[in-house]
């Protein structure tokens, strides 16, 4: 069994670059656009604070709790993953999730979740390419 | 040579066309521009000189305002949130001419997200105005509601009103009232600020222009990109001056950053205002320049005088300085230059001029000096028009040594004197001539095209000039094959000039950020490995293999320079348009005789002509305006400028005295 990880975000070292949404869209879409990344980089001007989104690969997903049709399963790494085919894109999984971690892609009408990467051999892109280490890939707390 | 001129990716494909009087907006094709000048600075040239009216001013109706991205902007490729402005410059003296400036941030992005690689706009709105872009939805919106208000206030509220993902560029009260030194902003801590193109968006009635898009920017080879990025991330990003720094400044880790500054070196810190809220650090007069050390450290010299460090007022009170320039919409660079200015007249004994007093050692007195400024009330109006216009409206008032002091520290046809070894930095011989070459032969100054292949390695020769000397001349003769290129002499560095012109052509039309690019030399991460490496010779083809990846052009390094080369004769051209020319750039040569404040290096008039002869026989212009000459421009593929240029000659010489 490998190992589950998940991704750890340290919002207080972000700067908004956008290096991690623009590298998933480029590996998982081949362009770079915001809307079609598995995560987030939020800002408040006011605050000049930042947030980071993106799915925890909590241990008892409540995403795939709330799938009437089942289309979120984990995946061999333990990640939960949408086979877009079975997706009724009734947005169960979207309420559900606690971090707002589903985005809803209006282009091209998918729900877009956070894979891991899963099969990469460097693990998730996004962790890889950020320049200030605000996203990092550590051991899932599971036993 | 263009192997492969039609991108696969890299571009919106729409050019926005905006006119305010008329309120119309259309749209055209990008793909007629993009083999010839890519985008970013060169294509706002060509859109220039083809569509601005020879002889109008600054705030003139018919001036135009362009926006341009390039192909790489919004994409993953590193440093590539940077968009490019061009318009007419009000700073400019005696009178207005084209030029550019180029802006950092989430803007650009955005507004190719929406659709849009570049806006132009023409003409002036009869009341308040903005232009709102929200993917395929452009419209412009009454802006009567925040007229007077700040650039940051204008942002805060357009965010609320249009989402906190709508990207927003805005004027100032500066920029409303026409100082001619008022930036347009862009979020905390980017701006277009030298030329004073936020005076022009005033008197256009242009108070913001928002961008809001969903979509995304095709890349032609993503493998190929993210190959690119990742191998460019292993180094560290250490511009090679920053291993000069102390340790414990901004101790980033990549440069992969897109959007936002993230590189390893001082102008990325955080820095906290008085009451808190958390700001970004700033380039250019930014909290990581102005700590105590750094301007403790900096002392003003030139035009015949030395003047005492500026006061520091601490890191908190200095950012929230910082922070009111940009909320007020006026260039950070001006208390760079006035500073001096100021304290040099408390030394003389002037305590007040025309009635307001000058204190410029208090924090309040500058808080509210900058306020006057913005509003043009009292001095702050007569300071409003700059400082070399200031200084003829103060001449025979104040003493003929301040009013000298003003000129030169603006000598630039009214840009901040900068990176020409007199004022603020310190560059040995050759390094100074360089931009004294680039000084004569540009629109504006020539900072954004000399801090990586200038700033960067001075600094080194300055750090340990027996290492560096060797390690350069590998250098020159790796890059150019001409291994003295570095000497610290007056001959031959014509080429070099031209080569950091042609490659910052390129930086600001991809566009990519100077401070990073070209990669003159490699990473270095500290002084030990510096003193290890014989080669320190970067890797010089990464723009043209990153521009391949992302938009499919496989355009050879000949084809890239062709397309700079273009662009600097048709920005050249411009100027020709504006009456700019040779004798113009010979008087210059007063501010080159002060002594280099590194070496004591200083060159006469006569030795400042020659490195223009040595200048424009390299670039192939005429010796004796300074203009593209008409066989250079076809090569170019040019003929209808080199038939406007040849009409200008032509005029130029019916005015010339005759002899009898």
């Amino acid at each position: 069994m490998v190992a589950k990880l998940t991704l750890v975000t340290h919002p207080e070292l972000c700067r908004d670059c956008q290096a991690c949404t623009l590298a998933c869209s480029l590996y998982h879409e081949g362009e770079c656009n915001l809307s079609l990344a598995r995560l987030r980089v939020l800002k408040d001007m006011e605050s000049y604070r930042f947030e980071i989104v993106v799915c925890r690969q909590c241990d008892e997903p409540d995403c795939m709790a709330a799938c009437p049709n089942e289309a979120l399963r984990l995946n061999d790494w333990g990640v939960p993953v949408i086979f877009q085919d079975e997706c009724l894109l009734c947005g169960a999984c979207d309420t559900a999730c606690p971090y707002t971690a589903l985005f809803y892609d209006h282009r091209t009408g998918r729900y877009l979740k956070c894979d891991m990467c899963a099969g990469r051999d460097e693990g998730p892109v996004c962790a890889q390419v950020c320049p200030v280490a605000a996203i990092t890939v550590e051991p899932a707390e599971v036993p | 040579m263009v192997l492969n001129a039609v991108p696969k990716g890299g571009y919106a494909g729409n050019i926005l066309d905006v006119d305010l009087t008329a309120r119309t907006i259309t749209t055209r094709p990008t793909l007629p521009y993009v083999a010839d000048y890519l985008g970013g600075r060169a294509l706002a040239a060509r859109i220039a000189w083809e569509e601005m009216p020879a002889g109008v001013d600054a705030f003139d109706p018919a001036a135009l305002v362009i926006i341009a991205t390039g192909p790489l902007t919004g994409t993953l490729a590193p440093t590539t949130g940077r968009t490019v402005m061009a318009s007419l410059s009000p700073r400019i003296y005696p009178k207005a001419w084209y030029t550019h400036s180029t802006i950092g941030g989430w803007f650009g992005p955005e507004l190719k997200y929406a659709g849009f690689d570049a806006i132009v706009i023409r003409g002036a709105a009869s009341s308040p105005a903005r232009l709102e872009v929200a993917d395929d939805k452009v419209q412009l919106v009454d802006a009567a509601d925040l007229w007077g208000a700040d650039a940051r206030q204008t942002q805060l509220e357009l965010k609320r009103r249009l989402g906190s993902e709508t990207q927003v560029l805005a004027i100032g009260p500066a920029g409303e009232r026409r100082v001619r030194f008022a930036t347009v902003q862009h979020s905390e801590e980017n701006a277009a600020g030298h030329s004073g193109f936020g005076a022009v968006w005033g008197s256009k009635n242009l108070k913001a222009i928002t961008a809001r898009g969903t979509g995304g920017i095709r890349v032609a080879d993503p493998a190929a990109l993210l190959d690119e990025v990742l191998r460019f991330g292993k180094f560290r990003p250490t511009p090679s001056y920053m291993a000069t720094l102390p340790p414990g400044v901004a101790q980033k880790r990549k440069p992969i950053c897109s959007q936002a500054c993230t590189f390893n070196c001082g102008v990325s810190n955080y820095g906290f205002l008085e009451d808190g809220r958390a700001v970004p650090g700033q380039c250019v007069g930014g909290l990581a320049w102005v700590t105590e050390d750094v301007m403790g450290y900096t002392r003003y010299s030139g035009g015949g005088m030395e003047v005492p460090a500026a006061p520091n007022f601490g890191l908190k009170k200095e950012a929230w300085l910082l922070e009111l320039c940009n909320s007020l919409g006026l260039d950070v660079w001006f208390r760079l230059v006035m500073i001096p200015w100021l304290i040099r007249c408390r030394e003389l004994g002037i305590d007040a001029i025309r009635g307001y007093p000058i204190r410029p050692d208090e924090r309040e007195w500058f808080e509210q000096f900058m306020h006057d400024l913005a509003q043009r009330r009292g001095l702050g109006d007569l300071f409003a028009e700059d400082l070399l216009r200031a200084m003829d409206a103060l001449e025979g008032e104040l003493p003929a040594e301040l009013i000298a002091l003003g000129r030169e520290l603006e000598f630039g046809f009214g840009y901040p004197a900068h990176r020409e070894g007199r004022f603020w930095d310190e560059e040995p011989l050759p390094f100074w001539v360089f931009s004294a070459m680039m000084y004569a032969s540009e629109s504006r100054d020539p900072t954004i095209g000399t801090h990586q292949s200038g700033l960067m390695l001075a600094d080194w020769v300055l750090f340990d000039s027996g290492e560096a000397r060797p390690k350069l001349r590998r250098v020159a003769e790796q890059a150019w094959g001409i291994p003295d290129a570095f000497e610290p002499s007056f001959e031959g560095k014509a080429p070099v000039a031209v080569w950091i012109q042609n490659q910052h052509m390129l930086i600001d039309s991809l566009p990519l950020c100077d401070f990073a690019f070209p990669l003159l030399t490699r990473p270095i991460e500290d002084h030990v490995q510096w003193r290890a490496l014989t080669d320190v010779i970067g890797d010089l083809d990464f723009d043209r293999r990153i521009l391949a990846a992302v938009t499919g052009m496989n355009i050879d390094r000949e084809g890239l320079t062709r397309i700079s080369a273009r662009a600097f004769a048709l920005e050249r051209a411009l100027l020709a348009r504006a009456g700019r020319s040779r004798p113009m750039e010979e008087g210059l040569a007063p501010h080159f005789r002060l002594p280099c404040r590194a070496d004591g290096t200083s060159i006469d008039a006569a030795g400042f002509s020659r490195l223009l002869d040595e200048y424009f026989a390299e670039r192939g212009f005429d010796l004796k305006l300074g203009w593209p000459q008409p066989e250079g421009l076809e090569r170019l593929g040019l003929a209808e400028v080199a038939e406007e240029i040849a009409a200008l000659r032509r005029q130029r010489e019916a005015m010339e005295p005759k002899c009898p």
